[in-house]
């Protein structure tokens, strides 16, 4: 899984070595870095690092190891989407929908309904981070299950 | 010669007497035939003309329990084909019990008592060295026991993924691809005799959720029971969600999966170039193995085909019993 951090690192020599290491131990391979010297603020230059990780327990430990060193993570965003295709038939509230999709950090791609009032069904393509597919997916069947819906996923 | 009676006398007890008193398993000789209206029994041998339609209609028939021929030592071999009962498994549960206490092979297609009593049923067997052969309870004559024991024994399996229930396969193709509603599909299912009158165990899913228990049990060792499984059927599944799933590449397919999250059955998106995206009764199932990975079969999953996999467990019987008999 790809992921992009975000580090606040203080302008001293080796901070950023200290980093690199904790990401290179947990199984990291990183792509690239941008050290934005010119955006330096309070001294902290914000740092991002692409990095490549075998799952998601190693962005994990790294994350960790990242924050122990003292190093403030801002930001640690999963860069791999999945897209999966859902379909909800039942009345639901549009709006409730998609709390509950923006609430796991994800969107919805496309989105229509049919049937009307009589039989709505509506279909949603929703793109989110790999690694919280299934727990979306999860709120969702609880969401469903609360308005009485019933939801189809892909399986 | 192995002596074998048959216990039900319905579909598949009527055409599985017939083929073996015509000799379609060699080694093998049917000298008994049950209903609950009573039995008959020749010891010599029952031929193609001492086999009714109706039991009762037969002079020959002895109006008293069928257990009397397990309990007197009249068979080698039982086929247990009674109607599947999921409450209690019954009488195919206490049939199978006791020819196993006594040391009877027993072949069935009766899914009731091997979905409610697995673990139990397999120990005794085991206790008595007898047999226990049930491929014809899942996926009609598609081998997918004797597929995972005989041929993948070695390998893992990690999940399984499947159509199994014909009828609800049925009436969501002819949704698709003829834009019915639920209700009309289903009243064409009833007329081809596709559907039961009542269909509830089929479209709520109790089918698929037996099934999946059974294959989870004895090809996973998952130790499950039909409590267990998570259970949706098809009956909110409206003309419009077809029509929506069809207009991105897909259908709405009823699906079994057995896997590390456990057993559960649901409408499942799937899509029409899917292997396992098969219409109409045809069955389908995907195993996930360890090394093999993913491997899909598809055949037709219930009615005469059901035949071949009860010929096929009687034939294995045979040619263990002839093996032993040789050590």
């Amino acid at each position: 899984m790809r992921v992009k951090f975000t580090l606040a690192l203080s302008d001293r020599p080796g901070v950023l070595l200290k980093a690199l290491e904790q990401i290179a131990i947990n199984g990291g391979n990183i792509i690239s870095i941008i050290h934005r010297r010119d955006s330096i603020t309070s001294g902290y230059v914000p740092v991002s690092i692409n990095v490549e990780f075998p799952d998601s327990a190693s962005l994990e430990r790294a994350k960790k190891g990242i924050e122990s060193s003292g190093i403030p993570v801002i930001e640690a965003e999963t860069l791999e989407k999945a897209i999966c295709t859902i379909i909800l038939i039942g009345g639901v509230k549009i709006e409730d929908l998609l709390g509950r999709v923006h609430e796991m950090e994800s969107r919805i791609a496309e989105i229509s309904m049919t049937g009307g009032l009589t039989s709505p069904c509506i279909k949603a393509v929703i793109e989110a981070p790999s690694d919280k597919l299934s727990a979306l997916l999860k709120s969702l069947e609880d969401f469903a299950e609360k308005q009485g819906a019933l939801l189809i996923t892909e399986g | 010669m192995l002596r074998c009676v048959i216990i039900g006398y319905g579909f598949l007890g009527k055409r599985l007497a017939k083929l073996l008193a015509a000799g379609a398993v060699e080694g093998v000789k049917l000298v008994g035939v049950a209903s609950s209206k009573g039995y008959i029994y020749e010891e010599s041998g029952l031929t193609l003309v001492d086999l009714p339609d109706e039991l009762q209609s037969s002079r020959a028939l002895k109006p008293s329990p069928a257990i009397e021929l397990i309990d007197r030592g009249l068979t080698d071999l039982l086929v247990e084909l009674t109607p599947t009962n999921i409450r209690d498994g019954e009488p195919g549960l206490s049939h199978i019990k006791l020819a196993l206490e006594h040391g009877i092979d027993v072949v069935t297609a009766n899914k009731g008592p091997i979905a409610l009593a697995y673990d139990e049923l397999m120990e005794l067997a085991e206790e008595t060295g007898s047999m226990l052969l049930h491929e014809a309870t899942v996926g009609g004559g598609i081998p997918l026991i004797s597929l995972k024991n005989r041929c993948l024994a070695a390998d893992e399996l990690l999940s399984i993924k499947g159509i199994l229930n014909g009828t609800t396969n049925y009436i969501l193709s002819r949704m698709h691809f003829e834009e019915m509603t639920l209700e009309l599909a289903l009243r064409e299912a009833q007329m081809l005799g596709i559907a039961e009158r009542d269909p509830t165990l089929d479209l709520e899913g109790i089918d698929t959720a037996l099934k999946l228990v059974i294959l989870a049990n004895s090809l996973m060792n998952a130790g499950k029971k039909l409590s267990d499984v998570k259970i949706k059927g098809i009956t909110g599944i409206t003309s419009e969600a077809i029509a929506a799933a069809k207009e991105s590449g897909m259908t709405i397919k009823l699906i079994g999966t057995a896997d590390e999250n456990g057993l559960r059955v649901a409408p499942k998106l799937v899509r029409l170039n899917d292997p396992i995206c098969v219409h109409g009764t045809l069955n389908a199932v995907s195993f996930n193995f360890k090394i093999l990975r993913r491997l899909t079969i598809i055949g037709e999953g219930a009615g005469e085909s059901t035949i071949s996999a009860l010929l096929n467990d009687i034939y294995e019987v045979v040619k263990a019993r002839a093996r032993s008999s040789r050590t």
